[in-house]
């Protein structure tokens, strides 16, 4: 009898003294152990005796379960993370890990369903859960303005989900961009008409009339238009619509590492450029822009003869 | 030949040669290659007027004959093409080219052979040494006696005067014009010299502006001339080839022929009307033996079409960086002109040293400047001038069919521009520029909302400007799971444009002739006021009696004759303007189409 009293005890005993050694290699090896090294550790210890240590230790939270490829691994959990989760179950758990994955862009709810298999009403019940404790928040997205992503309380949201420097609550602001334009083309005219003034040599000019990204970067900060901080990347996207409404041209330039402006060893220079032709001759006539044009023939309702566009055109 | 081609050709052949030509001129149009019989059948117009009108049609080259299909036995057949039609649009551009180049004596000449077609060098020498002696006699000599460069001649004709004047001849002077009135008998002496006229067209016949008519092939000589030549065997028993060759493939093309035509432009004289006719029946009579027989000279539309292609290239040049380059390209263009073919992709390099050596004298710039502009112009994005190599200070060549291209691309964005707004000629670049997009990003890219975007892009959707791509995912082309990319065709667009400018011009001209119909009234009545007022000035009337003819026409009327007259003149502009957007169009359409 006395045997099996022993037995018992030490088998409490061991149970501590496993933990703790789990624990302790857990801290050894931060990157997880693997049933493995906890064999290594102690051989006498039976699978089964493991099992209930290991089980244990993950329903108290102290024990993470990650599984590699070449089997399960167990890892030390933050007790932080431990203490904020008190009081929550499971699956709280499980739903608060999903989106603390997701990091700075967020995660759909249908998302986390997929994630977590759980049922769409206990997910739902969790993230307002989550939301009433402080711990997650929604943030609209500005792609599709129904979606709404959850990201973590603290965190900063990323600039594809709000659109960054040109949304402001969602918004597009336009009339912003149509300033930034105007003014970024301001600077590159008056700049190409100085060098045009200087009447030097015309390699010299038309080097004298390039404005490097940085350079129009500070002269939009220095105006002061702007209530947002607007990166050169920012500014590179106004000045590529400039270029696509063909009023300035752009030129990649290697440059030194280090200089201002320079990125990976490139700069971009842009000056600004007049049209290549006068609008053409089909445009200064009615029928160019009629917006009947496709429906009119002789003796037609709409014709030449009684077009009314004509009309006013030659009586212009 | 599409049908706004057609619509606009039988309008044109309408003004220029009349109805019954442009009946059978849309037929042959419309019916490709027919011969008299099917013509006369189809049309029920009777036959010496089909003659009639075929007859024109090939003195104009606008109609092309050969023998049958079935082989030597069947009847001609004959056939139009629209481009040689459409080229009468372009003829007031070809007149003022000429008179820019040439002077009042070359316009005259190109005038001429556009209105005749083809014409020998001795008649065409004549007539337009006698328009020009009428146009120089008369009523007023514009002489501006107190501009500098004439002072000698103002001088001269003091002198001149001074001494008439002794002599107590009326002269009279015109404060308003600064004109001289002098009676017609003076000007004896100021007559148009043949020389002078037949100098003006070797000089168009050196620069290839004018053209020997190839020689007509005739089918019976051609039988004759087979068995003479050693043909192989399996040669057709017709050897006039399916297409007209063309007239360059003579060695005698430019080559002026020896001409004896001595004398000066006759005066026409309404006291003399008897002596005209004599002179006419003794003109007929007169075998006109000036040694061009047989050598008939149409004017060269492809020379004229290279020299305004080389103008546009010019004036982009100037728009786009400045003077000083384009006239660097417009030497370039000028010392290739003769050693570069029509189709040519880009002109034949031409090294730093040449170009520096032909440059204009009035341009004294140092040769490292040269150099530098020439370095500029390559590096523009634009690629009008590329680098050949590194010889003779370096080898330059322009590129003409690129030019072409960003000329034409130009135009595209202009219409889009002026038609739907800057915004969507915004997203029409960006789609020129980076090919294929889907809608997310060309909302991000322009920077224009999203839903403003998506408007946009579906109105130059609906209006065929811009295309959908589409990429499946799923072998089904399920919509959720395709890929929808926007993409600009250029050349498909140009060609779209190209017809939307035909049918415009079309439009322009059924307006004016719409206008013209409906004032005819008042038109008549102004035309038989002016008769009446020119005899009555002719015969010395009364002023009194001249006031009372011209209150004839009521102030209204006037009015109303005067809008007319604007509204005439602001379509036939208008004209002009679009057939130079229709010149651009072309010139890019038959560029690529001869690269590919």
């Amino acid at each position: 009898m006395s045997e099996v009293k022993l037995k018992r005890e030490t088998n409490v005993l061991d149970v501590v003294e496993v933990e703790n050694r789990i624990k302790e290699l857990c801290q050894q090896l931060p990157h997880g152990i693997t049933d493995q090294v906890i064999q290594n550790d102690m051989p006498h210890l039976e699978p089964q005796q493991r099992a209930m240590v290991i089980n244990k230790l993950l329903s108290l939270g102290q024990l993470d379960l990650l599984r590699n490829s070449s089997g399960l691994l167990y890892r030390m959990k933050d007790t932080q993370g431990a203490g904020k989760m008190k009081g929550s179950d499971n699956q709280e758990k499980l739903v608060y890990q999903v989106i603390e994955d997701a990091g700075n862009k967020g995660i759909w709810s249908r998302d986390i369903r997929f994630k977590s298999n759980l049922p769409l009403t206990e997910v739902n019940k969790i993230l307002k859960n989550l939301e009433s404790k402080k711990l997650i928040k929604a943030v609209k997205s500005v792609a599709a303005s129904k979606k709404k992503v959850y990201m973590l309380y603290n965190l900063q949201p990323d600039r594809s989900v709000t659109g960054g420097a040109w949304y402001s609550d969602q918004d597009f602001e336009s009339e912003f961009v149509e300033v930034l334009n105007q003014q970024c083309f301001k600077f590159l005219q008056s700049k190409a008409e100085a060098a045009i003034d200087s009447k030097q040599s015309p390699m010299v000019q038309r080097n004298s009339s390039f404005a490097t990204s940085h350079e129009v970067w500070k002269y939009i900060c220095e105006l002061g238009i702007s209530k947002v901080d607007l990166s050169m990347d920012d500014i590179e996207t106004i000045l590529n619509t400039l270029i696509y409404d063909g009023k300035v041209e752009m030129s990649v330039i290697a440059a030194k590492e280090g200089t201002a402006g320079s990125v990976d060893g490139q700069m971009k220079l842009y000056r600004g450029v007049n049209a290549v032709i006068q609008p053409t001759g089909l445009v200064r006539t009615p029928c160019g822009l009629c917006p009947v044009f496709e429906d009119c023939h002789d003796g037609g309702e709409i014709s030449p003869s009684h077009c009314v566009y004509m009309a006013e055109w030659l009586d212009f | 030949m599409t049908a706004q081609e057609v619509r606009l050709c039988g309008l044109l052949l309408r003004e220029h040669f009349g109805e019954v030509v442009e009946k059978v001129g849309t037929h042959l149009l419309r019916g490709g290659a027919q011969n008299l019989r099917i013509i006369i059948h189809e049309t029920g117009v009777p036959l010496d007027l089909v003659k009639k009108s075929l007859c024109v049609l090939v003195q104009h080259g606008a109609c092309v004959f050969s023998s049958g299909r079935k082989g030597a036995g069947s009847p001609t057949e004959y056939r139009t093409s629209c481009d040689r039609i459409l080229r009468i649009l372009r003829y007031p551009r070809y007149i003022y080219t000429t008179k820019t180049l040439y002077g009042d004596t070359g316009e005259l000449i190109i005038e001429e052979l556009l209105q005749r077609g083809h014409m020998t060098m001795s008649s065409t020498v004549k007539t337009v040494a006698d328009r020009l002696t009428q146009n120089m006699e008369g009523q007023y000599l514009s002489v501006c006696i107190n501009q500098g460069l004439s002072k000698l001649f103002s001088l001269f004709l003091k002198v001149f005067l001074v001494l008439r004047f002794l002599f107590f001849v009326e002269i009279e002077y015109d404060k308003e014009t600064a004109a001289v009135l002098i009676p017609p008998f003076l000007l004896e002496g100021l007559c148009m010299d043949y020389g002078e006229v037949s100098n003006a067209f070797s000089k168009l016949v050196e620069t290839h502006f004018l053209q020997r008519c190839p020689p007509m092939v005739a089918a019976g000589a051609a039988a004759s001339a087979a068995p003479a030549t050693p043909a192989t065997p399996g040669t057709p028993a017709a050897p006039v080839s399916t297409a007209p060759p063309s007239p360059e493939s003579f060695p005698d093309c430019y080559k002026v022929p020896h001409m004896t035509l001595v004398g000066r432009g006759k005066r026409q004289l309404c006291s003399e009307d008897g002596e005209d006719q004599r002179n006419a029946k003794r003109a007929k009579m007169d075998s006109q033996a000036h040694g061009d027989e047989g050598i008939c000279w149409q004017v060269n539309f492809e020379r004229f079409h290279l020299h305004f292609r080389d103008q546009a290239i010019i004036s982009a040049v100037a728009n786009k960086l400045d003077q000083t380059s384009s006239e660097i390209v417009r030497t370039m263009l000028r010392m290739s002109e003769v050693t570069t073919s029509p189709t040519a992709t880009c002109t034949k390099p031409l090294s730093a040293n040449e170009i520096f050596r032909s440059l204009p004298p009035s341009y004294n710039i140092a040769r490292p400047i040269v150099d530098q502009y020439l370095t500029l112009l390559v590096d523009d994005p634009m690629e009008f001038v590329g680098k050949a190599g590194e010889s003779g200070g370096g080898m330059y060549v322009v590129n003409l069919h690129r030019a072409l291209a960003n000329l034409a691309r130009a135009t595209l964005e202009s219409v889009v521009q002026e038609r739907f707004g800057s915004r969507s000629a915004r997203i029409f670049r960006l789609l020129l520029r980076k090919r294929h997009l889907e809608q997310k990003q060309v909302e991000d890219f322009a920077m224009i909302p999203a839903k403003e975007a998506k408007d946009m892009l579906y109105t130059l959707l609906a209006q065929n400007l811009v295309q959908l791509q589409e990429i499946p995912k799923t072998p089904d082309f399920a919509p959720s799971r395709t890929f929808y990319l926007y993409t600009v065709n250029q050349l498909p667009t140009a060609r779209m444009l190209l017809q939307n400018c035909y049918k415009t011009v079309a439009n322009l001209i059924e307006r004016r002739l719409f206008e013209s119909r409906e004032n005819k009234r008042l038109l008549e009545k102004s035309q038989r006021i002016e008769a009446i007022l020119a005899s009555l000035q002719a015969s010395g009337a009364e002023p009194e009696q001249l006031t009372e003819v011209e209150e004839m026409i009521t102030a209204t009327e006037k009015q109303q004759l005067e809008a007319l007259r604007l509204h005439i003149n602001k379509l036939d502009s208008a004209e002009n303007q679009v057939d130079e957007s229709i010149f651009l169009l072309e010139s890019y359409i038959n560029s690529t189409a001869s690269t590919s």
